[in-house]
C-alpha cells in the first residue's frame, strides 16, 4: 500500500457525501475529546466525578441545560450566590464592637435581584464562624420586594454550617399558616420555602400550577451578636437555579459537561483499541492457521468453534461483576474473548487464497522464511479488506462500553457517557421528565457511531467495490 | 438416497459429538471463570461466618449462653454448614463436581432469587423466564427474517432504483443497537405520547381472561420488537439483496435463462435455492446475537426473560444462577450451531455429501 | 434452393457502457442449412459471443441497439414477445456456452437439470423427463446413475457432456456451441470433439460452432464465417476455408497454426483488433494488414464475392462476382 495509492483511495473517498459526512463527525468528536483532554486532566475529572456532591455543592440539583430557555416560553432560573467572601457579589457586612466589652453586632445584608418566571429549586445558606468559646448567634430575615420581612430562623453558628432553607419543615409550615392568612384561604398543599418565599401574594398561591413568582429585589438580612472580639461570621446564600450551564447537572449536581466531554476520549479510544487489536490479533491468528496449515489449522477450527458457544457477553458481564474492572483492563477482556471470532474464519479463508498466488511462491523460492511470508506478503494484501470492517466495528464496541456501563458493570468511576445513561435510567430520568439527562449522552453516541459507520460503509464501497458495483 | 441419507447421518453425528465436546469446554471455563478458581469461595464462606454469627449472637434462645459458649456454637453451626456447601474440599475437585451438575442442568439452589413459584431451585428460576426470553426474540427473528428476504428479493429486481438507493443509504442505522433505539422509543411512546407501556410483560394486573391476557403481551411487545426492526430491518435486506444480486449474475442464471425457465420458476429454484447457505449463516449469527444482545434489551424494557435475570443475578452476585445462566446460554447457542449445520446438510448438497468430486 | 434453417440479416446488437456504445454485432449476415455446421471464427472480443447471445436473445440489461432480421424457419424472432421467445428458447434453440463449468445449478441434481427443458417446454411429465434425461446422458458417454449425482460431483468434461446432453434433449433445430470445449484438457477436448461427429452424422443437427480455434473447428464445419472487430470479413464453405482462406485475416489466422506433420515457421498478427466503440473508418483489419492499400483506410470495404464465397476486402474488387 503505497502512498500514492492511498492518496487515490482518499480521494475516491471523498467523492462520497456519507463519507465526507462521517468524516465531518469524527472530527468533531475528536475534536471534543482533545478538547476535554486539554482543559481537564483526567485524575481531575475522574475526582470530580467521584466526590460529586461534595465539590459541585453550588450547583443545582437535575438542572436543565441553559438554552432551554431558547425554546420554553417560560425563563427559567439560574443559580445566584451571594457570598460575604466575595464582595462583588453584592453581600455587605457590618461588624460594630463597642469600645470596652466582648459583644459585638454584626449586620449582613444579602441582596439579590430576581426577574426569572419559575422558582428557585432550592435555597441553602452555608455558614461559617471564627470564636474560641461561644459561637455566635444570628437572626435570618427575608425581606420580599413587597417589603414584607419574614422572619426564617434564629440559631447559634457553629464553625461550619449549613441550613437547608428549602426542607425546613417548621418554617413551611409557618409559611403555609402565613399565606393563608393573606389571602383569606386555606394553602391545599405544601408550598415548599423555595416557592413561598419567591411567590405573589394572592389567590394564585392556592394551585400549584398558578403561583406566580413575585419579580424584584430581594434580601436576606442576618442580624447576629458576636460574643467575643475575634469572633467573625461569614456567609453564602445559593439560590439554586433550575437550568445550569450548557449541559446540565444530575442527581449529585455534577456538571454534565465534564462527563459529555471526556466521555468522548474514552468512548473514541476504547473503540478504536479494541477495533484494532482484534483485527489485528484475528489476522495474524488466521494467517498462521492458513500458512502452516494442518494442525495449527485444526487448532484454530476448534478454537473458533469453542469461541462461538462461549457467550461472549455473559462471561463477559460475569469477569466484570466479579472483578469490578477499569475500563482499560475491561478492554483488555474484550479483546481476550474475541479474538476467536468470526473474523478469524473470514480472513482465513481470504488467506487462503492469497497463499496460492505465484508472488508467494516465488518469495518462498528465493528463501524468505515464514515469519517473513506472513508479514510482509500475506498480510499487507489482505490488509485493504479489513479495513472498512475494521471501522464498522468500532461503533459496535463503543455501544459495548455503554451497554455494560447501563447494566451498571462498566467502570466505577470513569465519566463516560453509558454510565450518565445507567445514572439517568436508574434515577428514572424517562418518568420524572429530565429527558436532557438521556438525549444529551444518548446524541453523543448516535452521533459517534454514526459518524463511524457512514465513514466505514463509504470505505466498504472502495475497498470491496465488486459488491456495491452490480 | 440411501447414500445421501447415510453421508447426512455421518455428517450430522459428527457435528453434534464435536459440538457436546465444545459445550462441555465451555461450560467447564464458566465454572472456573465464575468461581474465580475458588475466590467466591472464601466470599461464601465469610458470608456464611457472618450471618451465622448473627443468628447465634442475636438470637434470643442463646442468650443465657456465655460468650465463649456463644462462639462454640458459632464455629460448630459454621463447620457444619461449610461440610453442607461442600466448601471445605479444595477447589479444583469440586470444580468437577460443578461440571457435571452444569452439564446436567443440576443447577443447585440460587443464594438470593426466588422463583414467582417460590422454589430456590436455579432450574425452575431460569425455565420461569426461558419461555418469556424466547417468545420475544424468536419474533424479532423471524420477522426481521422474512421481511429482509421479501425485501431483498424485491430490491435485487429494482437495482439502482431509488427505493434501492434509499434502503443503501439507511444501512448504517444498524451502528446503533437495537435495545438503543428502544430508550428512545420508550422515551416518544411512553413518556412523551403515552401511548405505549414503558416495559415489562404485561398490565399490572394482569387481566384474568386469557384473550385479554395475550393482547396485553402483544401490546408490550410492540416497542421492543420495533426497536430491534428499527436498528437491523435496512441492513439485512441491503445485504440479501446483494446476495441475490451476486448470485443472480451467475453463469447457471444464464444458462436457465437460455433454456427458456420462466423468470419465477429462476427466482426460486435458481437464485433462492443456491442463495440459502448465507443467507441462513447470516439468520443464525442475527440469533445467536439476539441472544447476547436479550440481555440489555430486557433490562431496558423490563421484560422478564433470562436477560434481566442475568442482570439481577449479577447486581445480587448470586453466583449459581449466574453459572446456571451461561450455562444455559451456552447450550442454547450450540443448540443453534448444530440447528444450523442441520439446515445447512439440508439445503446444500456439497455439504452433505462432502464434497468428494472425482 | 433449399430455404435455410437460420437466416440472420444486418443483425446490429450495440451495448452502452460508461466509455462509449460497443458496437459488439455490426450489420451482421449469414445463412445457415438445415443439418449444415458454421463455424464462426474470431478472437476473443470480435463479438462472437454477443452474435450467438443476439440469436438466443439473451441480452444484458445495458442493450440499446438491437435491431435486424433473424429468421429461424421463416419466422423472424425479433418481432417475437418476450414470453413466445421464451418459448422459441430451448425448444427451437439451444445453446451451450462458454463458461460450461457454472453452468449447472450447484444444488439441483444433474438429471433433474437435464429434464428440466422437457418438463417446462413439453409438459412431459416427471418420471418420463427423467427417464429421458437419463437415455440422453448415456449418449454423451455418462453413465446413467450420474443423473442422481450433483454437479460438483462430476468433472469439466462430464459436465460438458452433460449440458451437452441438456441442449440435445429436446430436439431443437438449431443448436449453437460458445466455446464448448476452450475450458477443457486436450484429451476430453478431443473425446468431445469425437462425440459431436457421432451425434452430427446421426441426427443431422444444425450447429453453429463459434471458438477461437481454427483446428477445433475443421472437425465439424461445413461452413465457416470469419468475424473480425463485429462484422463478419469471410463466409465461405468449409472446403474452399481451410484450404485456401482468401481474407488477409483469415490467411493470417491459418498460417498462425502450428500443424504436426509439416515443418512451419509460425506466423503471428501484429497488433491488436480495434475498440468496439469507436472502430475505424475503413477497413477495419487495415491497421493490421500487410497487404493494405490507400482505399482500405478510408472505405469499409462492401462485400464482394469470389465464387461461392463472401469476403469483405477491396483486394477482390476487381475479381467481382463470376
Amino acid at each position: 500500500m503505497s502512498v500514492r495509492r492511498l492518496k487515490e483511495n482518499f480521494k475516491q473517498l471523498l467523492a462520497y457525501k456519507s463519507a465526507v459526512a462521517g468524516l465531518c463527525i469524527l472530527g468533531f468528536i475528536i475534536g471534543l475529546s482533545i478538547y476535554a483532554v486539554i482543559t481537564i486532566p483526567y485524575e481531575e475529572a475522574v475526582r470530580a466525578w467521584r466526590l460529586g456532591e461534595d465539590i459541585s455543592i453550588n450547583n443545582p440539583r437535575n438542572a436543565a441545560p441553559s438554552w432551554i430557555n431558547l425554546f420554553l416560553q417560560k425563563n427559567l432560573p439560574e443559580t445566584i450566590i451571594i457570598d460575604t467572601l466575595k464582595r462583588e457579589s453584592g453581600a455587605r457586612k457590618a461588624v460594630v464592637f463597642p469600645e470596652t466589652g466582648n459583644v459585638g453586632a454584626l449586620r449582613i445584608e444579602l441582596p439579590f435581584e430576581f426577574n426569572y418566571d419559575d422558582f428557585p429549586s432550592e435555597l441553602n445558606l452555608f455558614l461559617t464562624a471564627n470564636y474560641s468559646e461561644i459561637m455566635p448567634y444570628i437572626t435570618i430575615d427575608w425581606v420580599k420586594p413587597n417589603g414584607e420581612t419574614i422572619r426564617l430562623k434564629e440559631m447559634v453558628v457553629k464553625s461550619s454550617d449549613r441550613y437547608y432553607i428549602s426542607i425546613d419543615d417548621e418554617l413551611t409550615k409557618r409559611l403555609r399558616t402565613y399565606l393563608s392568612e393573606k389571602v383569606g384561604f386555606e394553602v391545599p398543599y405544601e408550598i415548599p420555602p423555595q416557592m413561598a418565599l419567591f411567590a405573589v401574594e394572592d389567590e394564585s398561591v392556592l394551585k400549584p400550577e398558578t403561583v406566580q413568582v413575585l419579580k424584584g429585589k430581594y434580601k436576606m438580612v442576618i442580624v447576629g451578636t458576636l460574643f467575643e472580639r475575634q469572633s467573625n461570621v461569614d456567609c453564602r446564600l445559593v439560590v439554586y437555579g433550575k437550568v445550569f450551564g450548557l449541559a446540565g447537572t444530575d442527581h449529585l449536581r455534577r456538571d454534565l459537561m465534564v462527563a459529555l466531554l471526556w466521555g468522548a476520549p474514552i468512548a473514541v479510544s476504547f473503540g478504536v483499541l479494541a477495533s484494532i487489536s482484534i483485527s489485528f490479533l484475528q489476522m495474524i491468528i488466521a494467517a498462521v492457521s492458513a500458512w502452516y496449515g494442518r494442525w495449527a489449522d485444526m487448532l484454530l477450527q476448534k478454537a473458533t468453534e469453542f469461541n462461538m458457544i462461549l457467550p461472549f457477553l455473559p462471561i463477559l458481564m460475569m469477569i466484570a461483576i466479579l472483578y469490578r474492572l477499569s475500563i482499560w483492563v475491561l478492554l483488555v477482556v474484550v479483546i481476550v474473548l474475541s479474538i476467536f471470532g468470526s473474523g478469524v474464519k473470514t480472513y482465513r479463508a481470504m488467506f487462503l487464497q492469497v497463499k496460492e498466488l505465484p508472488y508467494i511462491e516465488a518469495a518462498q523460492a528465493y528463501g524468505a522464511g515464514n515469519v517473513r511470508i506472513i508479514f510482509r506478503y500475506m498480510i499487507p494484501k489482505v490488509l485493504p479488506t479489513i479495513i472498512p470492517s475494521l471501522v464498522l466495528s468500532v461503533s459496535g464496541f463503543v455501544f459495548l462500553e455503554a451497554a455494560l456501563a447501563i447494566l451498571g458493570l462498566g467502570d466505577p468511576v470513569a465519566p463516560t457517557w453509558g454510565k450518565i445513561i445507567n445514572d439517568a435510567y436508574t434515577k428514572g430520568a424517562l418518568y420524572q421528565g429530565y429527558f436532557y439527562w438521556v438525549l444529551e449522552p444518548s446524541f453523543l453516541l448516535v452521533l459517534t457511531s454514526l459518524g463511524f459507520a457512514l465513514l466505514g460503509f463509504a470505505l466498504d464501497k472502495i475497498f470491496n467495490p465488486k459488491l456495491s458495483e452490480m | 438416497m440411501k447414500r445421501e441419507l447415510f453421508a447426512f447421518l455421518r455428517y450430522s453425528a459428527k457435528r453434534a459429538i464435536t459440538l457436546i465436546i465444545v459445550v462441555i469446554l465451555a461450560v467447564y471455563a464458566t465454572v472456573i471463570i465464575a468461581n474465580m478458581g475458588g475466590y467466591v469461595d472464601e466470599i461464601i464462606k465469610i458470608q456464611t461466618r457472618d450471618s451465622i454469627n448473627q443468628s447465634v449472637f442475636q438470637n434470643p434462645a442463646y442468650q443465657h449462653l456465655s460468650t465463649e459458649d456463644k462462639k462454640k456454637l458459632a464455629d460448630e453451626l459454621y463447620e457444619k454448614e461449610i461440610e453442607a456447601l461442600g466448601l471445605n474440599k479444595p477447589f479444583i475437585y469440586r470444580s468437577v463436581g460443578y461440571l457435571f451438575s452444569a452439564l446436567s442442568l443440576e443447577l443447585g439452589k440460587a443464594m438470593y432469587l426466588t422463583s414467582d413459584s417460590g422454589s430456590k431451585a436455579v432450574r425452575a428460576i431460569i425455565v420461569e423466564r426461558l419461555p418469556t426470553t424466547i417468545l420475544l426474540f424468536t419474533t424479532i427473528n423471524l420477522m426481521l427474517f422474512f421481511l429482509s428476504l421479501v425485501g431483498g428479493l424485491f430490491l435485487s429486481r429494482k437495482y439502482g432504483s431509488k427505493l434501492d438507493k434509499a434502503v443503501v443509504s439507511l444501512s448504517p442505522l444498524s451502528a446503533i443497537p437495537g435495545w438503543f433505539y428502544g430508550i428512545f422509543l420508550i422515551l416518544i411512546f411512553a413518556s412523551w405520547l403515552r401511548l405505549l407501556p414503558y416495559g415489562g410483560l404485561v398490565d399490572v394486573p394482569p387481566p384474568q381472561n386469557p384473550f385479554d391476557y395475550a393482547l396485553s403481551v402483544l401490546k408490550h411487545m410492540v416497542l421492543p420488537v420495533s426497536s430491534w426492526l428499527l436498528a437491523y430491518s435496512f441492513i439485512q435486506t441491503y445485504t440479501k439483496r446483494t446476495f441475490f444480486l451476486m448470485f443472480s449474475s451467475e453463469d447457471y442464471v444464464e444458462m436457465a435463462k437460455a433454456k427458456g425457465v420462466p423468470p419465477r420458476l429462476i427466482e426460486r429454484r435458481y437464485i433462492l435455492k443456491p442463495t440459502l447457505p448465507p443467507i441462513i449463516t447470516e439468520f443464525a449469527l442475527t440469533l445467536i446475537g439476539s441472544w447476547m444482545g436479550a440481555i440489555v434489551t430486557e433490562r431496558v424494557f423490563n421484560w422478564p426473560g433470562i436477560g434481566t435475570l442475568f442482570y439481577q443475578a449479577a447486581s445480587f452476585m448470586d453466583s449459581p444462577v449466574i453459572i446456571g445462566e451461561v450455562t444455559i446460554y451456552a447450550y442454547l447457542l450450540a443448540i443453534t450451531v448444530f440447528i444450523l449445520d442441520i439446515v445447512y446438510a439440508i439445503v446444500d448438497p456439497r455439504i452433505r455429501i462432502g464434497a468428494t468430486g472425482t | 434452393m433449399v430455404k435455410p434453417l437460420l437466416e440472420v440479416k444486418n443483425l446490429r446488437t450495440y451495448f452502452k457502457t460508461r466509455k462509449g456504445i460497443v458496437k459488439a454485432v455490426d450489420n451482421v449476415s449469414f445463412s445457415v442449412k438445415k443439418g449444415e455446421t458454421i463455424a464462426v471464427i474470431g478472437e476473443s472480443g470480435c463479438g462472437k459471443s454477443s452474435l450467438a447471445k443476439s440469436i438466443i436473445r439473451l441480452l444484458p440489461r445495458n442493450i440499446c441497439t438491437y435491431e435486424g432480421e433473424i429468421l429461424l424457419e421463416n419466422e423472424d424472432l425479433m418481432k417475437l414477445e418476450e414470453k413466445e421467445m421464451n418459448e422459441v428458447r430451448w425448444a427451437k434453440i439451444s445453446m451451450v456456452s462458454q463458461a460450461a463449468l457454472n453452468s449447472l445449478n450447484p444444488v439441483i441434481k444433474v438429471g433433474q437439470q437435464v429434464a428440466e427443458p422437457l418438463i417446462i417446454h413439453e409438459g412431459v411429465d416427471k418420471k418420463t423427463a427423467l427417464e429421458r434425461a437419463r437415455k440422453a446422458l448415456s449418449m454423451v458417454g455418462i453413465p446413467e446413475t450420474f443423473a442422481e449425482r450433483y454437479p460438483f460431483e462430476l468433472s469439466g468434461g462430464m459436465k460438458q457432456r452433460a449440458i451437452i446432453a441438456m441442449a440435445l434433449i429436446t430436439d431443437p433445430d438449431l443448436i449453437i456451441l460458445d466455446e464448448p470445449t476452450s475450458a477443457l484438457d486436450v484429451l476430453t477436448q478431443a473425446s468431445i470433439m469425437n462425440m459431436l461427429k457421432i451425434i452430427k452424422g446421426k441426427m443431422t443437427k444444425t450447429f453453429m460452432f463459434i471458438t477461437h480455434d481454427i483446428a477445433v473447428s475443421s472437425e465439424l464445419a461445413d461452413k465457416v464465417a470469419v468475424m473480425y472487430a463485429g462484422q463478419i470479413v469471410e463466409l465461405t464453405n468449409a472446403e474452399n476455408f481451410y484450404k485456401a482462406p482468401l481474407h488477409p485475416y483469415s490467411i493470417k489466422l491459418m498460417a498462425s497454426v502450428p500443424t504436426l506433420r509439416t515443418d512451419k515457421k509460425l506466423d503471428f498478427i501484429p497488433g491488436t483488433p480495434p475498440s468496439l466503440i469507436d472502430p475505424p473508418k475503413g477497413c477495419r483489419f487495415a491497421e493490421r494488414c500487410p497487404w493494405r492499400f490507400e482505399k482500405c483506410e478510408k472505405e469499409p470495404p462492401s462485400f464482394l464475392v469470389k465464387g461461392d464465397s463472401i469476403v469483405k476486402c477491396w483486394l477482390f474488387e476487381s475479381k467481382g462476382s463470376r
